[in-house]
């Protein structure tokens, strides 16, 4: 303990400087550990750079450990003092009759990182790398990139030496570490180093064998960037692939997964691609359960890929997908995510029963996202609907304060009705919801509860006196609502025309000074046209007849020409922020799919995603046209003096399409009332 | 592929920094110490990107051990290497890891680190193998300057079974297998089943001279299948469907693959052999039947049946039934034939605790509640009654082993022993 004290003082570092040159042995050691616990915790010990080296000349391997650490550490800072090392260095690479010792030399003068000094080590490294001891030559070996970062110039010699190798090494861990430095390597210089034929390939699954399990790591996922030339030499990988799924390291037997899957598109035998995904799903769902939370998850975030180009493999385990109790939370909402996602004709009442109980916890965030999840699959699911409502309209009963999941509450009912509008009218549910908008007090409940209030005015009791409530607070609310308020208001008072012209002159008057632009504007645009031609504006704000058809029925999160590149990537980081590595990292290239078709693996037909399929195309469209939009309403918000409310919020989505297409119906004069509105479910 | 690896305490120190590729500063980590771990701000999250860099992280008891890296790596590798290499410092620790540990053994964490990854590629990771060359106080020089046994020992850290070490004597040859079943269920509130498994795990200590050559065999269908019928032979035990396998790296897999035969050579001393994942026709060794009973405003009943459903002559030890209560118990009165039943309010339940308990046997407790006056509103939501105990001779999948072959040139016959036990994973009931 007493090495992790205060700063060193210049006191301090006078004495170690004294220790370092004690003449005695025990004493120099101590002053090493010292100064590598000063360096731990960010302090600037560089100055005892040559007292510390004089150390090297013992012959104690634990010491030697120490120095070469700080020599990493400082070597950049002082290049001109780290050329004295070199000697060292060398005679330990050529002379030293140790393995242990030759690679720790190799190892640490890699890692220097001075471009003068790489060609010192040029020679030695080509020793090494042809060393008699694998243990030796597995070092020497990662010991090339960190030498081709630096100074690439002095490097062709060695890639040379590397490619030979690769043809005659037999070592498994040699191997391993060898393919992953020529990776390394091909990602730096973008060029490539590796040329796989029949018989490297052969060797390399007899490594994965015999090799340690991050080196089957490294195998099986170079093998996964790789297309095999035809069905038969995939069903080889696969085959020689396949008992790493009982293997007890989950990132290999998921790495294996990912292998098979990404394989199977070069079968031919549709009977041999069934069997392997029998294989591969209960390998899958073993690490579904994994008792590590941190690789659950991230197994989890492969999932909706997986999901949506092997739908057959999880067809029947939605249960798998069940929270436990004491499951971080982070888990939890993964798992309500893919149960969304899941959730079919068949299993929904499953699934939603299960959401049911969720409805219990005692986290308001996770009941909110449970919430949520239900409202989504009433939207996506017209089969569930019924259901779904009924819970929450159940739930709806029950509320009595205004919590963060009554907020959710409300804006699920608000989007629902919105989809089902003709369905919902009359139903008891619009009472039991309307009972509690009192409790919305977030921006978008709120606007939510506004929005009811102005489409289902005429069946809801004392709908103008709540109206009035609203826009006596008018100024006080958030623009998101307010904005609602005034398509809300009017649309009360094209119902109610005797009973609300007060209540809108004075929603007018307060609303017309207001500060924000947006605001303004819509005020003007409604007064302009209330005052000229009513009949446009009933036109414009009362859609009667399914102008919300048009719903989105994707959950997917990939494009579907983007899944052979996402799975190729299954397990990384990028895959797990669901994204393209290309997107996330600006040195990656774009890797173009050649492939035209992307093949889905599905099991029996069920009508829903048949739908979907067909809708595969529309829904491209459309999703582009949704980030067509979302661009547009970047610019808007710095143009502040547009018309239309910018906003990142999907509900606002709805009601600043609603407005755009007034906007455009306006301009145009035309009383079309069939616009496209698309909810973008997240 | 991997920046740096570092140790940080809860309040955001750095215990251990050590950097392998420099695409990395430290005032980047220092922002996420100072940003996540010390705030606690979605530390639950086990990958968070801070302006292009993230930072993979899993947490063990207070010390956050962090792998940093700027490029597309391999997740779930790079978090199962940190846990290896927690397992790594435990076994030179004697199983702790601590801040104080950590401290006083930075050296040797050094050490570790700079063998465990080179320019951030994970290397040998196995505890048994690094320490015969990594050593704390540095190893000895009789070793240092034996270079047959050095030789040997780098032939066997990069040779095809690294984990066993050549050459080992034991006077008396053993073997102990232990099958340890842990049983998840989820009952609904009438007593139907929601989700039942059982994840198996064999553990094995391997006392055994020489390169032995095992296989191992149990009652599993699918190898059942497939063995001839000896003639006369009748037996009615078809087997057990097992869902998924996974084994230690001493498995042959391709073997397994081929024959569903488990052949291996063993590590020495103790290891995990295989864990395995079984759903169908469990044995669920306890039923509970609750009975939850509201009596007027301020009381409350709740009865709790359990039933033992194995054999008469096995014990179930240490149960443990959790019945949860609301917040605002005042007082609990218990009544049962056997065990203690106790509230605990931390725990917000009784619990009722039975050492003994018989198979094929049923027990009662009745909990009269009594509820002090709250001004919450809410209904109380009940959680699920959980349970917890050990069936020692009892497997709920039914799996049995049927055989350890034991092979060995010098033709010795080792003496095996085995033992079962069952125990209760997440037991839970809802009310």
């Amino acid at each position: 303990m007493a090495y992790f004290g205060n700063n060193p003082q210049r006191g301090e570092l006078q004495e170690l400087y004294a220790d370092l040159n004690d003449l005695n042995f025990e004493k120099k050691k101590e002053a090493v550990k010292k100064v590598i616990a000063y360096m731990t915790v960010g302090k600037d010990v560089s100055d005892l750079f040559q007292s510390v080296i004089k150390c090297l000349e013992f012959n104690d391997i634990e010491m030697k450990k120490l120095i070469y650490l700080y020599i990493v550490n400082y070597s950049r800072q002082k290049p001109d003092d780290a050329i004295m090392v070199i000697q060292n260095f060398r005679k330990d690479v050529r002379k030293s009759e140790n393995p242990l010792v030759r690679a720790l030399a190799i190892r640490t003068f890699g890692c220097l990182r001075v471009p003068k000094l790489n060609e010192y080590l040029i020679e030695p490294l080509k020793d090494c790398i042809q060393d008699d001891d694998p243990y030796v030559r597995k070092t020497a070996v990662l010991c090339v990139p960190k030498v081709y970062e630096v100074s690439p110039e002095i490097c062709p010699a060695l890639l040379e030496l590397l490619q030979k190798l690769l043809e005659k090494e037999s070592n498994a861990l040699v191997l391993a570490n060898l393919i992953q430095s020529m990776r390394e390597i091909e990602v730096v210089s973008g060029k490539q180093l590796i040329n796989l034929n029949q018989k490297i390939i052969q060797k390399l699954l007899l490594a994965v064998d015999e090799c340690i399990e991050w080196g089957q790591i490294f195998i099986l996922d170079y093998l996964a960037t790789y297309n095999p030339q035809d069905s038969k030499q995939a069903e080889i990988i696969i085959e020689r692939t396949l008992p790493r799924l009982s293997h007890i390291n989950p990132t290999v037997t998921f790495c294996a997964v990912k292998v098979i899957l990404k394989y199977l598109d070069f079968l031919d035998n549709g009977e041999l691609v069934k069997n392997l995904c029998k294989k591969v799903a209960p390998s899958l769902i073993s690490l579904l359960s994994w008792n590590q939370p941190e690789v659950q998850y991230t197994i989890l975030r492969n999932i909706s890929l997986i999901l949506q180009k092997f739908p057959i493999l999880f067809e029947n385990d939605v249960k798998v997908f069940f929270c436990s109790i004491n499951e971080p939370y982070y888990i939890k909402y993964e798992k309500l995510d893919i149960m969304v996602r899941i959730c079919d004709s068949k299993n929904f009442g499953q699934v939603l029963n299960e959401l049911l109980i969720y409805l219990n916890e005692a986290d308001p965030h996770f009941v909110r996202k449970t919430i949520k999840s239900i409202g989504k699959i009433a939207i996506t699911y017209d089969k569930a609907l019924d259901k779904a409502v009924s819970i929450l309209v159940e739930l709806a009963k029950n509320i009595q304060q205004p919590t963060e999941p009554v907020q959710e509450l409300l804006i699920q009912m608000q989007l629902i009705y919105k989809k089902n509008k003709q369905m919902y009218k009359h139903d008891e549910s619009l009472k039991i919801i309307y009972s509690i908008v009192d409790y919305a007090n977030e921006p978008e409940s709120k606007s939510a509860c506004a929005w009811i209030l102005g489409e289902f005015g005429e069946f809801i009791p004392k709908s103008v006196e709540k109206m009035k409530e609203y826009v006596d607070n008018f100024q006080m609310e958030d623009r998101l609502v307010q904005l609602q308020l005034l398509t809300s208001a009017v649309q009360l008072y094209l119902k109610y025309p005797s009973q609300c012209a007060t209540l809108i002159q004075q929603l007018i008057t307060s609303a017309k000074d207001s500060f924000n632009p947006d605001v303004r504007d819509r005020t003007y645009i409604y007064w302009r046209l209330l005052s000229t031609d009513p009949e446009v504006v009933k036109n414009l704000v009362c859609f009667n007849s399914g102008t919300f058809s048009n719903f989105s029925k994707d959950l997917r999160l990939w494009e579907t020409q983007d899944l052979v590149v996402a799975l190729e990537n299954m397990g990384s980081i990028s895959n797990l922020f669901h994204k393209l590595p290309h997107q996330l990292y600006k040195n990656i290239k774009i890797k173009i799919n050649n492939q035209q078709n992307v093949k889905i693996y599905k099991g029996e037909e069920k009508p829903d995603t048949q739908a979907q399929d067909q809708q595969d195309e529309n829904n491209q469209n459309n999703k582009k046209e949704l980030q067509q939009q979302s661009q547009q309403q970047q610019l808007q918000d710095v143009d502040l003096l547009n018309f239309d409310e910018p906003s990142n919020n999907n509900n606002n989505n709805n009601n600043n399409n609603n407005n755009n297409n007034n906007n455009n119906n306006n301009n145009n004069n035309n009383n079309n009332n069939n616009k496209t509105d698309l909810f973008e479910l997240i | 592929m991997i920046s740096s690896i570092v140790f940080i305490n809860h309040k955001g120190e750095i215990l251990i920094y050590r950097v392998y590729k420099d695409d990395i500063t430290r005032s980047e980590t220092t922002q996420f110490c100072a940003k996540i771990v010390a705030t606690k701000e979605n530390k639950e999250c086990p990958i968070i990107n801070i302006d292009g860099t993230s930072f993979i992280h899993i947490t063990i008891k207070d010390i956050v051990v962090l792998a940093t890296t700027k490029v597309n790596v391999n997740v779930a590798m790079t978090l199962q290497f940190l846990y290896q290499l927690v397992k790594v410092c435990r076994a030179y620790f004697g199983g702790e890891f601590d801040e104080n540990c950590i401290k006083k053994h930075f050296v040797l964490i050094y050490e570790i680190l700079d063998e465990v990854m080179d320019y951030g590629v994970p290397q040998i990771a196995d505890a048994d193998l690094l320490k015969k060359y990594i050593q704390e106080g540095g190893l000895k020089p009789e070793l240092m300057n034996d270079v047959e046994k050095l030789k040997q020992l780098t032939s066997q850290a990069t040779g095809a079974t690294s984990w066993r070490p050549p050459n080992l004597v034991y006077r008396k040859n053993e073997v102990y297998l232990d099958v340890i079943e842990s049983v998840n269920v989820l009952m609904s509130v009438k007593g139907t089943i929601l989700k039942a498994d059982v994840a198996g795990s064999i553990q094995v200590k391997c006392l055994l001279s020489g390169m032995p050559e095992c296989k191992f065999g149990m009652n599993d269908k699918l190898l059942m299948q497939r063995e001839p019928r000896k003639p006369g032979q009748t037996t009615t035990d078809k087997g057990i469907t097992i869902d998924d396998l996974k084994f230690h790296q001493c498995v042959k897999l391709p073997k397994f693959d081929k024959e569903r035969a488990i052949t291996f050579i063993p590590p020495d001393g103790q290891f995990e052999l295989m864990t395995y994942r079984i759903t169908e026709n469990i044995n669920l060794p306890f039923k509970i039947m609750p009975v939850y009973n509201e009596l007027g405003k301020n009381k409350l009943e709740i009865r709790v049946k359990i039933k033992s459903i194995f054999e008469k002559n096995l014990f179930a030890t240490n149960l443990a039934i959790k019945i949860p209560v609301p917040k605002n118990t005042a007082n609990v009165t218990t009544n049962s034939a056997i065990g203690k039943a106790k509230h605990e309010p931390d725990q917000q339940g009784v619990i009722w605790r039975i050492k003994k308990y018989p198979g094929d046997f049923e027990a009662l407790l009745r909990c009269e509640i009594d509820l002090g006056q709250t001004t919450n509103q809410q209904p109380w939501i009940k959680p699920p009654i959980s349970m917890e105990f050990q069936v020692p001779m009892f497997t709920a999948s039914g799996l049995r082993v049927r055989f350890l072959r034991i092979y060995e040139k010098a033709g010795y016959k080792p003496t095996k022993w085995i033992r079962y036990i069952t125990k209760a994973g997440e037991y839970l009931h809802r009310l």
